[in-house]
Order: C-alpha cells, then sequence, then structure tokens
C-alpha cells in the first residue's frame, strides 16, 4: 500500500503531540510537521525542533515548505484563530484536512474555511474524537432503536483543569476565541447534534471567572441550556473546573433522558487508580480505547478512499454557531434564537 | 414551657414522611400524639404514639405541632397550630405558594411561635460535611455547582398536581435550590425547564445565577416506581472541588440474580446509621425549649421557594427570571 504523506501543521495544540506519536508509529504514513509559529510562545514552552526531536518526527520550517512536499492530508493544530489561513493553503493545495476545534473563533472564518475545502473538493474533517468512543456509538445505537423511548433531555460535562501549564494560548481571547466556553463546549455539542440529528433552537448561557479570577482574563466556569424544536432541553457544563490536583485531565460525562430508560457516558471512567505520592497523590491511568488514533483511522480511511468524513466541517460550524449564540446570551443575560446555517 | 419538662409533639399527617418523622420522635424518645385523616391509629400503634380524632384535641394534647400533611394543606394547619400557641415544624415546601409562605411566617411571629421548615437535605452528613468543607475555604470561593436529585416519582396523586404540589421544581428541586443558596449565597437569576409526564420520567432542570457570580446546575427527576433514590453534587471552586454520589458511596451493595428489582425508595434515610431526620428533628425540639437557633430558618424555606417560584415561571415562559431584590 502506498503511504500517505500526512503533516502536522503546527504544535501549538496540546493535542498534536498525541496526533504526531500515533502517525508517526502506522507503517501506512510518512509523516513530517512544521511548527513556524513556536517562536511566538513563551520561552518556556516545549514546541518546535525541541518537540520535534523529542517525537521523533521530522520538522520542515514553514508552512509553504510543509505543503510544497506534496501531502495528501494534513492535520490543523495551529491555534484557534489560526486555522482559517492553513486550512485555506492546504484546499489549494489539493490537501484533505483534520482540523483541530473549535473549527475557528468567528462565523467568517468558518464559512470561508468550508467554501475553500468544498471548491477545491478535499476533506474537511473536525476533531471531535469522543465521537468515536464505542460507549458513545453503542449509546446512539440504542438511542436510533428506540431504547431509551422518547430523548426529554440530556445532560453533559466537559470539564478540566484550565490551561495554565502549558500552551497559554488557550487563555488569550484573540487567539483562542474565549475561555472556557469556546475550548470545552464544542465537544459536547457535537455529540448532541450527532444524537439528536437537529441543531437547538435557543440556547441560555452564564459564564463567570471565580476559578483562577486573578491569573486569567476569559471566562473559567460556563453553564449552557438549550431546547429544540420537539421539546427536548439540553445542558453543558463546560467549566475549567478540575482543580491541579485533580487525578486527570479531566473528563466527558452524557446522561441521556428518555421517557422509555436512561443511558450514561463517562468516556473516561476506563482507568486505573494509581496512587503515587511523588506525583501527588492518586492518578487515573486510562485504559480505555485510544480516541485520537481511531479518529485518525477513520480520518486516513476517507482520505483513501475519498469517502466523506464525519464530524464534518458542517458540524463544526454548527457547533461553532452555538458557541457564540452562548456568548451573546452571556453577556446579555437573555435566550438567544438560533438561525438556521 | 421550661426545659425539664418533656414537650410533647403533635404530628400530623401519617402518610409518606410521617413516617422517618414518627421514627425519630420515638428515637428521640419524645412523647407523640398523632392526628390525620386517615391512618393514624396504625401509625401510633406503630411508633408507640396516641392517636387523636381531631386537629383540635391534638393541639390541645402538644407542645410542637408536626405538620407532614400534603403541601397545600400546610397553611392552614400552621395558622390553626399558631393560633393555639404551639412551635411548629412544617415539612418543606412550607407552601407551593409564596403569598402563603408569607402568610405562615407572619403568623407565627405574630403568636410568637417558631416556625421551623423541614429542608433535611441540611441534615444528610454527606451535605454537612460539604457545607463544612466550604466554609473552612477547603475549595476557595464556590464556582460552579452541579446537584441532581432522582428517584421514584411519589406515589400519591397530589404530587402530580401543580397547583397542589408545585410539580417537581417546588416540591423536590426546593431541596437542592436551599442546598446552592446555603453553598454559594444569594440567587439573582434563574432559568428552567420541566420535560416528561407520567407515566414516564419528570425531569426539571435549572440554572442559577447567584450574586456572588456562582453557577448552578440542578437536574431533578421523579422516575419509574421501582428507581433507586440517589443524588449527587459537584461543587467546583476556586482552588477545589468537592464531589459526593450517592450510588459510589453506598457501604453495602447487593446481587441476587432473579430477584425482582427492590420497590424505588421514596423517602432516603442517609448514610447507614445515621439518620438525618434525627438530627433534623432534635435541633428543632431543642430551639422549641430555648436551645440555639437551627441551621436552616423559614427565611431560608421562604428565600428557596422564591427561587423555586422563579424557576417555574421560567419554566412556563421560556425566559430567564430574576429574582426580586429585597425578596430573600
Amino acid at each position: 500500500m502506498k503511504k500517505l504523506r500526512v503533516g502536522i501543521a503546527s504544535f501549538a495544540h496540546v493535542h498534536a503531540s498525541s496526533y504526531a506519536a500515533i502517525l508517526r508509529d502506522r507503517a501506512d504514513v510518512e509523516l513530517v510537521a512544521t511548527d513556524p509559529d513556536a517562536l511566538t510562545a513563551p520561552p518556556d514552552e516545549v514546541r518546535g525542533a525541541s518537540l520535534a526531536t523529542e517525537l521523533g518526527v521530522r520538522l520542515v520550517p514553514s508552512y509553504d515548505a510543509m505543503f510544497s512536499e506534496g501531502l495528501d492530508a494534513v492535520v490543523v493544530c495551529t491555534e484557534n484563530s489560526r486555522h482559517r489561513d492553513v486550512v485555506e493553503q492546504a484546499a489549494e493545495a489539493g490537501v484533505h484536512v483534520l482540523c483541530e476545534k473549535p473549527l475557528a473563533t468567528r462565523l467568517d472564518d468558518a464559512e470561508a474555511m468550508l467554501r475553500a475545502c468544498a471548491q477545491a473538493n478535499v476533506i474537511l474533517m473536525v476533531a471531535y474524537p469522543v465521537r468515536f468512543h464505542p460507549g458513545f456509538c453503542a449509546m446512539r445505537e440504542a438511542i436510533q432503536r428506540g431504547d431509551l423511548g422518547r430523548i426529554l433531555a440530556i445532560t453533559g460535562t466537559n470539564n478540566g483543569q484550565a490551561p495554565l501549564a502549558s500552551r497559554r494560548w488557550f487563555l488569550d481571547p484573540e487567539l483562542a476565541g474565549g475561555g472556557a466556553l469556546m475550548d470545552h463546549t464544542v465537544h459536547v455539542a457535537d455529540l448532541l447534534d450527532n444524537l439528536l440529528n437537529v441543531s437547538p433552537e435557543q440556547v441560555y448561557a452564564q459564564v463567570n471567572r471565580v476559578i483562577h479570577a486573578d491569573e486569567v482574563s476569559v471566562e473559567t466556569g460556563g453553564l449552557l441550556a438549550m431546547t429544540y424544536a420537539n421539546g427536548t432541553v439540553a445542558t453543558i457544563d463546560c467549566s475549567w473546573s478540575a482543580p491541579s490536583s485533580y487525578p486527570s485531565w479531566g473528563g466527558l460525562t452524557l446522561a441521556v433522558e428518555g421517557d422509555l430508560g436512561s443511558a450514561r457516558l463517562d468516556a473516561f471512567a476506563e482507568n486505573v487508580e494509581v496512587f503515587d505520592d511523588r506525583s501527588g497523590g492518586l492518578r487515573w491511568d486510562a485504559v480505555g480505547v485510544n480516541l485520537d488514533a481511531l479518529m485518525l483511522d477513520e480520518f486516513l480511511s476517507c482520505v483513501r478512499s475519498g469517502r466523506s468524513a464525519q464530524p464534518d466541517g458542517d458540524v463544526g460550524y454548527r457547533t461553532l454557531q452555538l458557541v457564540l449564540a452562548a456568548y451573546e446570551s452571556a453577556s446579555s443575560g437573555h435566550p438567544v434564537m438560533m438561525t438556521g446555517p | 414551657m421550661t426545659s425539664t419538662q418533656p414537650l410533647t409533639v403533635g404530628v400530623v399527617g401519617a402518610g409518606g414522611i410521617a413516617h422517618p418523622h414518627l421514627a425519630a420522635w420515638r428515637y428521640l424518645g419524645v412523647p407523640v400524639v398523632v392526628h390525620s385523616d386517615e391512618g393514624a391509629a396504625a401509625a401510633a400503634r406503630q411508633y408507640g404514639a396516641r392517636s387523636v380524632a381531631h386537629l383540635d384535641e391534638l393541639l390541645g394534647q402538644c407542645d410542637v405541632v408536626d405538620v407532614c400533611t400534603p403541601t397545600f394543606t400546610h397553611h392552614d394547619i400552621v395558622l390553626s397550630a399558631a393560633a393555639a400557641g404551639r412551635h411548629v415544624i412544617c415539612e418543606k415546601p412550607l407552601s407551593h405558594t409564596r403569598h402563603e409562605a408569607v402568610e405562615m411566617i407572619e403568623a407565627c411571629a405574630a403568636a410568637g411561635v417558631q416556625l421551623h421548615p423541614g429542608h433535611v437535605v441540611r441534615y444528610f452528613p454527606e451535605y454537612v460535611a460539604a457545607k463544612t468543607a466550604v466554609d473552612a475555604g477547603r475549595i476557595g470561593a464556590p464556582a460552579v455547582l452541579r446537584l441532581t436529585r432522582r428517584g421514584a416519582r411519589p406515589e400519591r396523586s397530589w404530587f402530580a398536581e401543580s397547583a397542589k404540589s408545585g410539580g417537581i421544581l417546588i416540591d423536590q428541586m426546593i431541596h437542592d435550590f436551599d442546598f446552592a443558596r446555603w453553598i454559594a449565597g444569594d440567587v439573582t437569576q434563574v432559568y428552567a425547564s420541566v420535560v416528561g409526564s407520567a407515566p414516564g420520567p419528570t425531569i426539571g432542570i435549572a440554572v442559577l445565577t447567584h450574586s456572588s457570580g456562582a453557577l448552578t446546575h440542578l437536574v431533578g427527576g421523579w422516575g419509574h416506581p421501582e428507581e433507586k433514590f440517589r443524588t449527587s453534587f459537584s461543587i467546583a471552586g476556586a482552588h477545589g472541588l468537592l464531589r459526593h454520589s450517592s450510588t459510589e458511596a453506598e457501604s453495602l451493595s447487593w446481587s441476587i440474580p432473579g430477584a425482582s428489582p427492590a420497590r424505588g425508595e421514596l423517602i432516603p434515610l442517609g448514610p447507614r446509621g445515621r439518620s438525618p431526620f434525627v438530627a433534623e428533628l432534635g435541633e428543632f425540639l431543642a430551639s422549641c425549649s430555648g436551645g440555639p437557633t437551627p441551621r436552616i430558618t423559614a427565611a431560608d424555606s421562604l428565600a428557596a421557594l422564591a427561587i423555586a417560584s422563579a424557576a417555574s415561571r421560567s419554566a412556563e415562559t421560556g425566559l430567564p427570571v430574576r429574582l426580586e431584590e429585597g425578596v430573600l
């Protein structure tokens, strides 16, 4: 089988290392990376050549140099607001795209990315790895079979530690597009979109900055409540509320209530408890499936076959719409009606 | 009334909540008379109490009235008790309407008797432990709270009638509205929804904004008859996190293949061997004998009812409701 040439565009996102390690170890992939914005990062963050060496990944100096190598696919891991330029460049080069979430920080950027990829006839997939969780897939099948009956309510949480220790651009409203609401809403929003197959009619949101109030300028706490045309209600807790002593980075849960039954997903429950005095006590060592690997596998499979890839740019757009409407609601204190795409 | 003479308690009602109350009074060694439209004699026999046929008889034979009747009857019984000069313990919610609750509080104040609202959640050891940890500064300022409370749908039909119980937001979720306010302070804005109806589950969801900036997410559920009662809380603070789940913190669990599932537990008795009802009613009775003011007051109960009423309005209109200044 011919090797796929895959690029990693930037090490800005925390997930870049995970993607790089998975792709490096795949026999069917020839990997190259570039991290030209490494110099704009705080000097204590491990980026660029030192991270590439640590990962054992070949690094080239610029996006131009990377795309000139005739890539088949690229994984875009830049800061959120810098996705657009790289995705447009990839589309122009005819390179399939897996883009970190959120797709963009503004709707006009997201629209431009969708347009560029559609015109170039390349895949635009968004990195929502929980979509590939076997537990989530089983939950979706149960709902589609009608096991839970009519869906009344879904409560989702995606809580984690605030990105203070590394990758501090997540706290920069210009680069990240906001705080916890921008960072953590979209994963659950994507799962809701996939389970309900419809966008909410209305969203109500409240945010605060009680946690890390003195260290950051963006919101660290947030709650969203959505209502759907069929009467279903859904909520998301997107707070960066896991303390630094939490046994893992955080987690994601989804509780679905139907009129015939209920189901609950704890996406990162599969772990071994490790009590380690030297690293601050209890740690949860994950033993579940590697969701990043499943997602990359689907992406590369679509790249080879030309199949369309899910989660696609459209759901990336819809989930961004929800986040932006939630910011509007949090700012006004009123629910915001969602308009169609 | 002096603290040397044991007080007699008159329990009004012999239904669901009366049972844990009667059991607690017996545990505390308190003489009890019971009056109820039905079931008083049997309940009296079961808990070593005396039953009387009329409310007036009960009021004539007790020092403290413990109102365990359906919510929509609280108002008239409490006003009768106050008129008779008896201290009052009244199961939550004080009433399903704010104006009735205010009348009850004013009547008791005018009669010079105490009014203690039965928000027993403040006496559950896990909720007490959370409050103690927050007050000790162990997690810093509360930031984002998540509270859940699930169980079987109450059997008595009046619970399902909003005009009699207030529905799930006022009858059941008032426990967690009160707890949220106990932990994170007064509430300025409420947004809520209620979905589902019998025979399926009824789910209430609410988002509270506290004046401190803290946010609270609440889920309450009335479900199938065999649904096990369970609660959970997660309280994220400025530098820490508190969590509890009743299903994960059980010291005893069963697996009996082939056995039919046990019926849902409507009234939880708390962690094994520690009845929160004994703690609650003991504190109220001590207050009636000149002891310290209990941890929950009628004003707290009214504030929780204001939040629950605002949640009901929000669920009806689909719009957030701001709590009036001065209401709390």
